[in-house]
């Protein structure tokens, strides 16, 4: 799209082939001896324990899915335990060499990881900041049960702190470190730079490159490792994650010290099964994973398999790859492999591999073998080793103990208070900024040409005359979402926004017209047709701290980017106990005229989802204003727009959009007009046909129509409607969505619910057909139209006088259209 | 086995009664407590619940048919059966011209199971309904599948019936028939002017002791609740109970060749209600205190705007004197119609403020209730008529509590 950029037909036509440079497998050749000019000691133990405490406390929480029991201990988990019995090495090697500001993203299967990386991080970081980071967390609650009677230092405080932290976090306990809100497979601590793990497979495919995009645009220290399995690379998201993070652009137009590729390290944990399918061989065809990388980029993602039974290789291939990232050459794709010897589950019966094959991992088990290395290098003694994996027991058999004891370790009191984990689902912040700083920008915001451009628009529909104003004169409602967009670049220096055509094009519907010349690349850019994976980074940069504008051009895309709308951004804040914000606004716009895949309003689909806060403005005030809100909050938005008013003029706030900053909390709806005799609830661009019905009930039939926009889904204020419908006694509620399950019907719901007594007649619902959108010229089929208002006020509601049903809204068409799945 | 369904006697004087409405049709499967149609005697109406189950297998009567009391309306029965004429159907003589009615031998199997079997009404207009004592059986919806909605109710109310679509907007009227209250009320009222020499004195009476009874009362409601609702007009019935105890000849019947004069005093209040004007009596309000006999009056004017008054009570002969209180409405001075056969009617008025002699030839403004005293001369004279009005003036006037 950059015009900075030819692409010249004479060049790109020449013939020529590509040519792959090798990709190294299993190349790490080094002997103890050979690295004992770079581990201490000390190094080279705390390697074997850290693999010992993984490989107990995995095994630990086996025989407690297994036999209800842990040395003499009972228990019953009926929770998950995915685990990774025989990957320590793997976890640990990848673990060893990060800081803090190193961030890991996992799998359902990432105990060893998390573990490893507390470890490590516990390894580097002095004892103070260390005590302050348990101190502070949720208030000390966990660092008490642990310290109480802890005889040691803080290093091994720490250490109890860790896997105690994370055993109550599986046992879903209060304690653990997100409440007992995230469990096995999505715990995590971000103070040590552990970042989420992922229940849904590849899920941290595209989320870890919205971190390194954090990384990357706010300039923070450190790098960023996506541990998948390799399974995942059958997934979407990860595909799409990876051709996020590689794109040219980073390379060849984003400038000064942000030139250059992501700090990523896509890091799959190759244990050559995905639960039972065996990826090289069976279900995937890449017989080595680390020969994707050859077709990514030409740099084939300096992809590499390394020998992840090895401790040493892993260490060894970290080391390097981060230099491959200081000079700004990501993202990096390992091939880290690596063998479960437990099941995929405790309920695994190992159906689909030999037992010849497990026994044949386990004879080069990566504990035993790296042991024993140690062990014949003289660096310890065979007696130390048992030591430690005795005290490993004793250390565990302890945290278990605390763990289970439901006085020091209680899950939340739901009984005394039921809507705790209500009280989770969002943060409900308000924040000018994410971050102080200044915001980098290109050009002065007076001087930006649209900017310029709206001193001179009509910011009400009429002029002082009463005369409409030409469109070419008005300002628009995509201008109110502009103001709001623009502003907000100019006050929170982490604000970034991508999508497709976001730049150059000024967005598909040109709301972003005047972006391109206020932002540098790296606050606005062009994304890959990639909606989950605009999404997924969209969460990544907002779970690290950024604020994000994600748009997925049509809404009908949502649909690609369903995971991560309805697996992803909705949890993490309730799953992380609310540790972490997720300032995310999803632009998502409502289509017509172009058919069956371009014309849906599914904002039904995401209010269903909690977690998620839904709007949908009809007008440009509200646009602003809503937009507004969307962007000081702290919470997720999916934000909609109708493609139908993209430039339609402010028609019922008379004194036109103000110039200056306002704010619409979500959740108010808004009267548009009064009226006595029926309430007409409208969800969006429906609002338009709405008045022009209710013009008619007035002049034909004397009824005087009250009419509320409903502007936001989730969260939604249902006080105003109730007592409109008190006075008027009738609603009928309508939207572009397909009426069946929409989310009108809900309202509908709740309506008989909370004025049952108030009612004349039933709530009555005018959405679309439950048909596919047909071509723009029928489309008046398809959509509510304003002669469908009157139909259904007659049939349903209140029989108007000599009036002529057209559109059959009767009891008896309901009943056939269900029966028939239309 | 077929059991007849008949039209109960509804009072000792009821002789027939009108079917206003059937909710139920020839072949309808019916349950025990269904309703099968209402009806209506001269001023209540009533719904009839089935105690039988079984298949509505035949009407006797339409609606609008006037009914002799214990005649058969309806027969329900098991569908195979043949039916003969009911033997107490036989028996009663259905001799009101233009009721329909038929000897059945068989009856058809149910074909139209989907009939409207209950009332349809929306919460709101059920709720619009109860507010003002509507009985909706009598009530036509005009809503989507026939849903009474509040429009229906607000015609109700208004006496407005609901305009069908047909009929045009430039119509300089809308035609209703008469509902069968309105028939009744018509007939008894023309009927009382024709029938009768009546004619009305006025008197006012100084209810400085009425009103500051009324304050006490208000003041000390602590201690009984039923004292806190009591009335002017209550005060003004009791002072008029006392007064007619002191002047019989008031509290009689006029039956042309003879006067039946009563010694306990029944007395009739007339109260409005959305079907028409209704006048209860209360028996034997001469033995009840002033707690009683509000409790009493508020009792039958509510039994009567909710239709659920005993029609024994409302008859004319049922009241022996009556009191019509407009004064609520700013009425100054108005002439009563005698419920015949009663001998008198009392208009209660408004109170007026006027300038009388406080003592000592010092005037100030006193308040003063009209009474108006409809009496028929034939029964009475103008003297008695006179000195009775201001009995009850001297009662009101001397009105301790």
């Amino acid at each position: 799209m950059p015009k900075s950029q030819n692409i010249n037909p004479k060049i790109i036509r020449q013939p020529k082939f590509i040519e792959f440079g090798k990709i190294p497998v299993n190349q790490y050749n080094k002997s103890i001896e050979d690295e004992k000019h770079i581990y201490s000691r000390e190094d080279f133990i705390r390697i074997y324990h850290d693999m010992v405490v993984i490989r107990e406390f995995e095994t630990m929480l086996n025989l407690i899915k297994t036999t209800n029991e842990y040395n003499g201990i009972a228990y019953n988990h009926p929770g998950p335990a995915h685990l990774s019995i025989g990957q320590e090495a793997s976890a640990v090697g990848m673990a060893f060499t990060l800081s803090i500001d190193d961030f890991i993203f996992g799998s359902h299967r990432s105990h060893g990881e998390i573990l490893a990386k507390g470890l490590s991080a516990i390894h580097s970081l002095d004892e103070d900041t260390l005590y302050s980071v348990m101190k502070n967390y949720f208030g000390g609650s966990t660092l008490k049960v642990v310290e109480k009677g802890f005889q040691g230092n803080i290093k091994d405080l720490s250490i109890n702190f860790l896997l105690y932290g994370a055993l109550a976090e599986i046992f879903a306990r209060e304690n653990g470190f997100n409440k007992g809100l995230g469990g096995s497979m999505h715990a995590f601590f971000t103070p040590f730079g552990i970042y989420p793990n992922n229940a849904i497979v590849g899920g941290s495919g595209d989320i870890s490159v919205g971190a390194a995009l954090y990384k990357k645009i706010n300039r923070k220290p450190g790098i960023v490792v996506c541990n998948i399995g390799d399974a995942s690379m059958g997934c979407g998201p990860v595909w799409e994650g990876i051709c996020f993070a590689t794109m040219d652009q980073y390379k060849t137009l984003w400038e000064g010290e942000y030139k250059g590729g992501l700090p990523l390290i896509f890091n799959f944990m190759n244990n050559l099964y995905g639960m039972g399918g065996q990826t090289c061989g069976e279900t995937m065809g890449f017989d080595i994973l680390a020969r994707v990388g050859a077709g990514v980029n030409p740099e084939s993602m300096h992809a590499e398999r390394v020998d992840g039974y090895n401790p040493l290789a892993v260490i060894d291939a970290f080391r390097r790859k981060r230099q491959i990232l200081k000079e700004k050459k990501g993202p990096v794709l390992l091939d880290t492999l690596t063998y479960r010897i437990s099941g995929h589950s405790p309920s695994d019966a190992s159906s689909y591999r030999s037992k010849e094959e497990i026994e044949a991992w386990q004879k080069e088990d990566s504990i035993l073998a790296y042991g024993k290395s140690l062990i014949s290098a003289e660096i310890v003694k065979q007696e130390e080793l048992e030591n430690i994996t005795s005290d490993t027991k004793e250390l565990l058999t302890h945290i278990l103990k605390l763990s289970i004891n439901d006085e020091l370790t209680p899950r939340i009191d739901l009984k005394k208070d039921p809507d705790f984990i209500g009280t989770m689902m969002f943060s409900n912040g308000s924040a000018d900024k994410m971050e102080d700083g200044i915001p980098e920008v290109l050009i002065p915001l007076d001087e930006n040409p649209h900017v310029k451009s709206l001193k001179n628009k009509e910011r009400f529909f009429k002029d002082k005359d009463g005369k409409p104003v030409s469109k070419a004169k008005l300002y628009q409602f995509r201008d109110g979402i502009f103001e709001a967009v623009i502003d907000r670049f100019y006050k929170d220096p982490t604000l970034a926004a991508w999508g497709e055509e976001n730049r150059d094009w000024g967005g598909a519907f040109a709301v972003y017209r005047g972006l391109t010349e206020a932002l540098p690349y790296h606050r606005l850019f062009n994304s890959p047709i990639s909606e989950g994976a605009i999404v997924g980074t969209a969460i990544g940069y907002g779970m690290c701290g950024g604020r994000v504008i994600a748009e997925i051009m049509y809404c009908d895309f949502l649909g690609r980017s369903g995971d991560e709308v309805f697996n992803q951004l909705p949890k993490w804040q309730a799953m992380s106990g609310n540790m972490i914000k997720m300032p995310v606004v999803i632009r998502v716009s409502v289509g017509s005229k172009y058919g069956a895949q371009h014309s849906q309003d599914w904002s039904s689909l995401t209010a269903h989802i909690p977690g998620l806060k839904v709007v949908f403005p009809a007008t440009p005030y509200d646009a602003k204003g809503l937009m507004n809100s969307a962007l000081q909050g702290t919470d997720p938005v999916i934000f909609f727009e109708s493609q139908r008013i993209y430039d339609i003029g402010e028609m019922f706030h008379t004194e036109g959009v103000p110039e200056g900053y306002y704010e619409i909390p979500f959740g108010e709806p808004d009267i548009k007009r009064a009226g006595n005799d029926i309430t007409i609830l409208s969800i969006g661009a429906t609002l338009y046909p709405v008045i022009k019905a209710a013009d008619i009930l007035l002049e034909k039939y004397g009824l005087s129509a009250e009419i509320i926009d409903a502007r936001s889904l989730v969260p939604f204020n249902y006080e105003p409607v109730i007592n409109s419908v008190k006075k008027t006694g009738r609603i009928l509620l309508t939207s572009d969505a397909s009426s069946r399950g929409s989310f009108l019907k809900e309202m509908a719901q709740t309506i008989t619910e909370l004025a049952f007594d108030h009612l004349d007649a039933p709530p009555v619902v005018v959405g679309s057909r439950n048909w596919i959108t047909p071509a723009y010229e029928m489309e008046e089929y398809f959509f509510p139209q304003v002669d469908w208002f009157l139909d259904a006020i007659h049939q349903r509601i209140l029989p108007l006088k000599d009036h002529q049903v057209k559109t059959d809204f009767s009891a008896n068409k309901s009943i056939r259209l269900n029966k028939n799945g239309i | 086995m077929a059991v007849a369904v008949i039209m109960p006697k509804q009072g000792q004087s009821v002789e027939t009664c009108i079917i206003t409405k059937w909710f139920k049709k020839k072949g309808d499967k019916i349950s025990i407590g269904d309703i099968l149609f209402s009806y209506e005697t001269d001023k209540a109406a009533f719904d009839l619940e089935s105690t039988m189950e079984g298949i509505l297998l035949d009407i006797y009567f339409e609606e609008g048919a006037e009914v002799p009391v214990l005649a058969d309306v309806a027969i329900i029965g098991n569908p195979e059966e043949a039916i003969e004429e009911s033997p107490s159907f036989k028996d009663s003589k259905a001799s009101i011209a233009s009721t329909p009615s038929k000897a059945v031998k068989a009856v058809n199997a149910v074909k139209d199971a989907d009939t409207v079997s209950k009332i349809r009404i929306s919460p709101r207009a059920r709720h619009l309904a109860e507010s003002k004592g509507l009985n909706i059986n009598n009530i036509k919806g005009s809503g989507p599948n026939g849903r009474i909605i509040t429009r229906d109710i607000e015609n109700a109310v208004s006496g407005d019936l609901f305009v069908p679509n047909n009929i045009q907007k430039t119509a300089e009227y809308t035609e209703k028939p008469l509902s069968n209250v309105r028939k009744l009320i018509a007939k008894a009222m023309h009927s009382s002017l024709q029938n009768s020499a009546q004619l009305t004195h006025h008197m006012s009476a100084d209810v400085r002791s009425l009103l500051e009874a009324r304050q006490r009362i208000k003041r000390n409601q602590t201690s009984d609740k039923s004292q806190q609702d009591i009335t002017l007009n209550d005060m003004v019935c009791w002072c008029v109970i006392q007064a007619l105890l002191k002047f019989p000849e008031a509290n009689s019947h006029f039956l042309d060749d003879h006067i039946n004069t009563f010694n306990k005093v029944h007395l009739g209040l007339a109260v409005d209600t959305p079907r028409g004007l209704m006048v209860p009596s209360v028996k034997n309000s001469d033995e009840m205190d002033l707690v009683k006999l509000s409790k009493e009056l508020k009792s039958i004017a509510e039994s009567c705007k909710k239709g659920s008054i005993n029609p024994e009570l409302i008859q004319s002969t049922s009241a022996t004197f009556t009191v019509s209180n407009l004064g609520n409405y700013g009425v100054e001075m108005f002439t009563p119609v005698i419920n015949l056969p009663q001998v008198a009617i009392l208009g209660v008025c408004t109170i007026i403020n006027r300038p009388a002699d406080t003592g000592n030839n010092i005037f100030g403004f006193v308040p003063y209730m009209g009474l108006s005293l409809t009496y028929d001369h034939r029964a009475i004279d103008g003297g008695p008529a006179t000195l009775f009005l201001k009995e009850i003036k001297d009662q009101i006037e001397a009105f301790r509590y």
